[in-house]
Parts: structure tokens; C-alpha cells; sequence
């Protein structure tokens, strides 16, 4: 049925506002990555100017974010890579096992759902400790604190999905759980591995409290050392510009690529339960 | 349905041996070790801890102090806390409720089935979604900034003086809001439209023939089906409301004044700043206490659908 042609326009106005609303504040960062000094304070603001690399050259040499970028990243995809495969595990025992009983899931969804601050508090005192302060692999090893139930719980349910006819076959033709898991389920859960991947790793990379409080010179990640430009914004508006769309990047580009897996995995994960 | 299930499959009773001669428990016991081994170590161990500590005298310079049981836990009487929680409570209303809303009327917009562009709407939408929430601050404090921000600026070309936004006490709070607005709605907009398209579309065509409005359709027959998915988005929006800390810190560290404080932020500012840990142990388990009744009620909610 094909709505009245005033209606049609409304509608486009409103969602066409509303990508406006969304896209706007991006595009003026963008923009402003690339201008120089004088044109960064201007205002009435320029629109056409030479753009120029100085702030991207400015964070990444002089401020050394390309070394915070390297810590986010291999941060991020070790705690991933440990919880994808951990949590693959956990959601095959707990789907067609019963593992834990029913308790099981209750308390994946309880820990996910957990603030940070009440984890960070002991964090901090125990990494104080043991001397993991300011370390890759401590901020690793908290990470899957919120890692692992995520990926656990969207598993679970993309685990569901997954006909028990597959591994109960295999298992009747003499598979071990061990061996089903890895030529049975693995392939049928990919598209549930992909979500989880993902997901996981916007977690980690997006992560601020445990990196600001955990961290240190050594193991910066690219949000605390952003959250340390914001002193400076009076001072330099084009390189904190330069380093938001650096933080932003990686993001962007995996959402472009791979948003088939992410909306599924978000869906899954969140609703579906 | 359970009888056949459960004839047609031996292979998990627990008693059946394998080719390997491992009975199934071991193997349930060989998948959950490392969960069960990580969620020990890094959220049960600690919390635990975190609750000894709680029980304490501890300033940080200091060490552990005495034991002093709950004492801690008077925080909660504090003008102070009263304060925080106030803050705490009117912003996660105030977003769940503005951003439900939005998410809500674009998912319809977006479900309608002559939409033209709908995936290109859907890609500008949920971009936000990704965005690092620290990035997305300090995205919004240039802005935002009174003297040198591109908003004061476009408002003064339709005349509106200047306004101090993150630094105005009146107007903190309400900026802090259109931030969390732009970062978060594009989930609830993702979870709401996938229920609306997973609906059957039956109803809604039989309500149609029988001449119902489309404003009957929704208020009959779209929002009683849709009414878990509903509650299930806005309840976990509620949750991650409850535990939201990066923005607060990014934009305003609680201020001006205290006006835009959270429960998290206090918690943080009493063992951090004041490096009185017990203190801080103690207010993050009240909110512990808050998120665990919320969640409580999610699961019920999860479960009767």
C-alpha cells in the first residue's frame, strides 16, 4: 500500500535529519584533522582550505600515538583470540551439555552486566601486588572479564541455532565431544565466531576504565592517551581532531566491512538472548 | 516433542561410553575448565576481594585498615550519595526514555515496506554504535567549547547568545544527554527494528482489512506483539545507563559542581581522588546491588518469552 506522498516526505525528512545529526559531527572532525592552525581556530569557520598532514604527522611522531595505536591493537585482538576460543568451548558445553546447570547462564548474564568501577577498585590494588600495573598482558587478562560472558552469551545463542542432528550424528559415528566440536561445530558456528570476533573487539578497543586505571607508559591504549589530549584542546584542536579520527578509523572500517556480522551478532547477543 | 528428543538421543546421556573410553562429565569438565578457571580469576576472585575491602578501613597511602564491617556502607546516608544517586537516576531515565523513544519512531519509519534508501538510512544510522566513547567526548567538548566550538557559532547566525554548555550548571546535565543521544541510540534502534521485522505480519495485514488505522495498528497489534523486545532493550539499556562512566569523565568529570556526577564517577572520585578504597569499594556495591535487581528482572522477563 503505497502511503500518501506528503507522508513519504516527512518520513525522508525526518530519517534524513537524523543521518544529518549523525554524520555532521563526523565529517567537521574530519575536517578539521586537516586543517592547519590558523584555519583550525577560524571562525566563521573555512570550508575550503589546502588540507594539510601536520596533525596526523603531530600525534603520530611527536606524541607517539602510533606506539598506543600497536598497544590498543594487539590488546585487543589477544584478549579477543582468548575469549573467542574459551567462550566457544563454554557455549558447546553449556548449549548441549548442560554444563553448570541452569545457574550457568544466569551468572554469564549477571557478570556481563557488571559495572566496571567494581572490578577496577581491586584490579588496582591486587595489580599493585603482583606488578602487572601497567602491562599488555594484565590489561589483557582483565579484559576477559567482560570479553568472555559476551562472547559466551552470544555464542549460546548462536549455538542454539546449530541443528543437534550434526553433533549427535557425529557422536553416534564414534566422534569424541572433542573432535565433534572441532569438525561439527566450529564450521556451523562461524557465522556466531565472526559476531563474536568482532564484537569482542570493539569492546576491547573502545575499553577506557580498566586502561586508564591499569596502565601505564608502557601499555598506554589509544583511549587514555586521547582522554589525555583533553588538557590541551584549548591548544590544539587539530591534532585532538586527528587523534579522535585515528581512534575512530579501525571502527569505521570494520563496520563498512562487516556489518552483516555485526548486526546479527548485536541482535543475537542482545535480544534473542 | 521431549519424549522423541530424548529417544533419539543417547549420545548424551552421560553414561554412554565413548570411542575414547572419557565419560561425557570429562569432557563437560574439559570444555568449562578455562571459563570457569577465568571468571575465578578475574571476576570472582576480585569481587570478592573488592567486598573484604569494603569491610575495611583502607586509604590507599595508608594500607588496610581496621576492620569495621558496614561502616563504609553509611555512605549511603550521606547528602553526598543522595546527591549522586539523584544525578544517576534522572540520567538514565532521561536518556532510556529519549533515546527509546527516537529508536522507536525511526525503527517504525525504517519498517516501512515502501522505503526507499532504507539501507543506506540503516548504515548512517548505526555508525555511532562503534564509535569509541572517549573519541566521540572529545569530539563533542570541540564542539561544544564556548569560545572557539562551531555550535555557539551556528547558533549565533540565528541569534542565540553564547552558551557555556558542559560548563553551564544548568545546561551540563542536558548536553551530557545529547551526547549519550548521539553515541547510544543506533542500539536500541538495532534491537528494535530486528523485533519489529522478526513480527509476523498476519495481524497487522488482518487489523489492515479490517479497517484499522494505521495509529490502531501500532497501538493494538504492533506493540503488544513487540512488548518483550521492548522491555528486554530498554531494561539493558537501563543496565548500561546505570554502569556508564567514560562519557562523565570525558566531558565534565561530574561538574560543574557535581551537577552531572554519577554513581560510577563518585565511586571512582572517593578511591582514586580521595584514595579512600573502602569507600569506594562500598559505593560501587550499592550499584552492584542496583544492577543485580535489574538484571534480575530481565532474566524473569527473558524467561516468561
Amino acid at each position: 500500500m503505497q502511503p500518501s506522498l506528503l507522508l513519504r516526505i516527512v518520513t525522508h525528512l525526518i530519517l534524513g535529519l537524523c543521518c544529518l545529526v549523525v554524520l555532521s559531527p563526523l565529517l567537521w572532525v574530519l575536517r578539521t584533522s586537516f586543517a592547519d592552525k590558523i584555519v583550525a581556530y577560524q571562525l566563521p569557520p573555512a570550508l575550503f582550505f589546502t588540507p594539510t598532514l601536520d596533525n596526523y604527522r603531530m600525534i603520530l611522531v611527536e606524541m607517539d600515538f602510533g606506539t598506543f595505536f600497536l598497544n590498543s591493537l594487539i590488546i585487543s585482538l589477544t584478549s579477543t583470540l582468548l575469549a573467542v576460543v574459551i567462550g566457544a568451548l563454554a557455549a558447546y558445553a553449556i548449549d548441549r551439555y548442560k554444563a553448570g546447570g541452569n545457574a550457568m547462564p544466569i551468572v554469564i548474564l549477571a557478570t556481563q552486566m557488571m559495572p566496571p568501577i567494581v572490578l577496577v577498585i581491586p584490579f588496582f590494588l591486587i595489580f599493585k601486588d603482583i606488578g602487572l600495573t601497567d602491562s599488555r598482558a594484565g590489561l589483557i587478562v582483565t579484559y576477559l572479564a567482560f570479553n568472555l560472558p559476551y562472547v559466551v552469551w552470544l555464542m549460546m545463542s548462536f549455538m542454539k541455532r546449530v541443528p543437534r542432528e550434526l553433533d549427535e550424528a557425529a557422536l553416534i559415528d564414534g566422534c569424541t565431544p572433542m573432535t565433534a566440536f572441532i569438525r561439527i561445530i566450529v564450521p556451523a558456528l562461524l557465522p556466531g565466531i565472526g559476531a563474536a570476533t568482532i564484537l569482542s573487539f570493539v569492546l576491547s578497543w573502545n575499553e577506557f576504565l580498566f586502561a586508564l586505571m591499569l596502565s601505564g607508559n608502557e601499555s598506554k591504549t589509544l583511549p587514555v592517551a586521547i582522554s589525555s589530549l583533553v588538557t590541551q584542546q584549548g591548544t590544539a584542536i587539530g591534532a585532538v581532531s586527528a587523534a579522535t579520527i585515528l581512534a575512530m578509523l579501525p571502527m569505521a572500517i570494520l563496520y563498512f566491512a562487516m556489518r552483516r556480522f555485526l548486526v546479527s551478532g548485536l541482535n543475537l547477543g542482545a535480544v534473542k538472548g | 516433542m521431549t519424549s522423541i528428543s530424548q529417544t533419539t538421543r543417547p549420545a548424551y546421556s552421560a553414561a554412554s561410553p565413548r570411542s575414547d573410553g572419557l565419560s561425557t562429565g570429562f569432557y563437560k569438565l574439559l570444555f568449562m575448565t578455562p571459563t570457569i578457571l577465568v571468571l575465578a580469576l578475574v571476576v570472582a576472585g576480585p569481587l570478592l576481594y573488592s567486598f573484604w575491602l569494603s569491610l575495611h578501613e583502607y586509604i590507599i597511602t595508608y594500607g588496610m585498615g581496621d576492620l569495621v564491617w558496614f561502616e563504609n556502607y553509611a555512605v549511603m546516608m550521606s547528602d553526598e550519595f543522595a546527591g549522586v544517586s539523584w544525578v544517576t537516576m534522572k540520567l538514565t531515565v532521561i536518556v532510556v526514555v529519549l533515546e527509546f523513544l527516537i529508536a522507536f519512531g525511526l525503527a517504525l519509519l525504517l519498517n516501512q515496506s515502501w522505503l526507499k534508501f532504507r539501507e543506506i538510512y540503516l548504515l548512517v544510522l548505526m555508525l555511532p554504535i562503534l564509535m569509541t566513547p572517549v573519541a566521540v567526548a572529545l569530539m563533542f567538548r570541540l564542539m561544544f567549547n564556548p569560545n572557539l566550538g562551531i555550535i555557539n557559532w551556528l547558533l549565533s547566525l540565528v541569534g542565540i547568545p553564547q552558551q557555556g554548555w558542559f560548563g553551564d550548571p544548568d545546561l551540563a546535565l542536558a548536553t551530557v544527554v545529547f551526547v549519550d543521544i548521539w553515541n547510544e541510540t543506533s542500539l536500541m534502534l538495532i534491537m528494535l527494528y530486528a523485533g519489529l521485522k522478526s513480527l509476523p505480519q498476519d495481524p497487522v495485514e488482518a487489523a489492515r482489512i479490517d479497517g484499522a488505522s494505521a495509529f490502531q495498528i501500532l497501538w493494538h497489534v504492533t506493540l503488544p506483539m513487540l512488548k518483550p523486545v521492548i522491555l528486554v532493550t530498554l531494561l539493558i539499556r537501563m543496565i548500561t545507563a546505570l554502569k556508564s562512566y567514560d562519557l562523565i569523565y570525558m566531558l565534565t568529570q561530574g561538574g560543574p559542581g557535581k551537577v552531572t556526577e554519577t554513581i560510577s564517577f563518585y565511586a571512582y572520585r572517593l578511591g582514586f581522588r580521595f584514595l579512600d578504597i573502602g569507600q569506594a569499594a562500598a559505593v560501587s556495591f550499592i550499584l552492584l546491588a542496583a544492577v543485580v535487581v535489574l538484571t534480575v528482572v530481565l532474566l524473569r522477563i527473558m524467561r516468561e518469552n
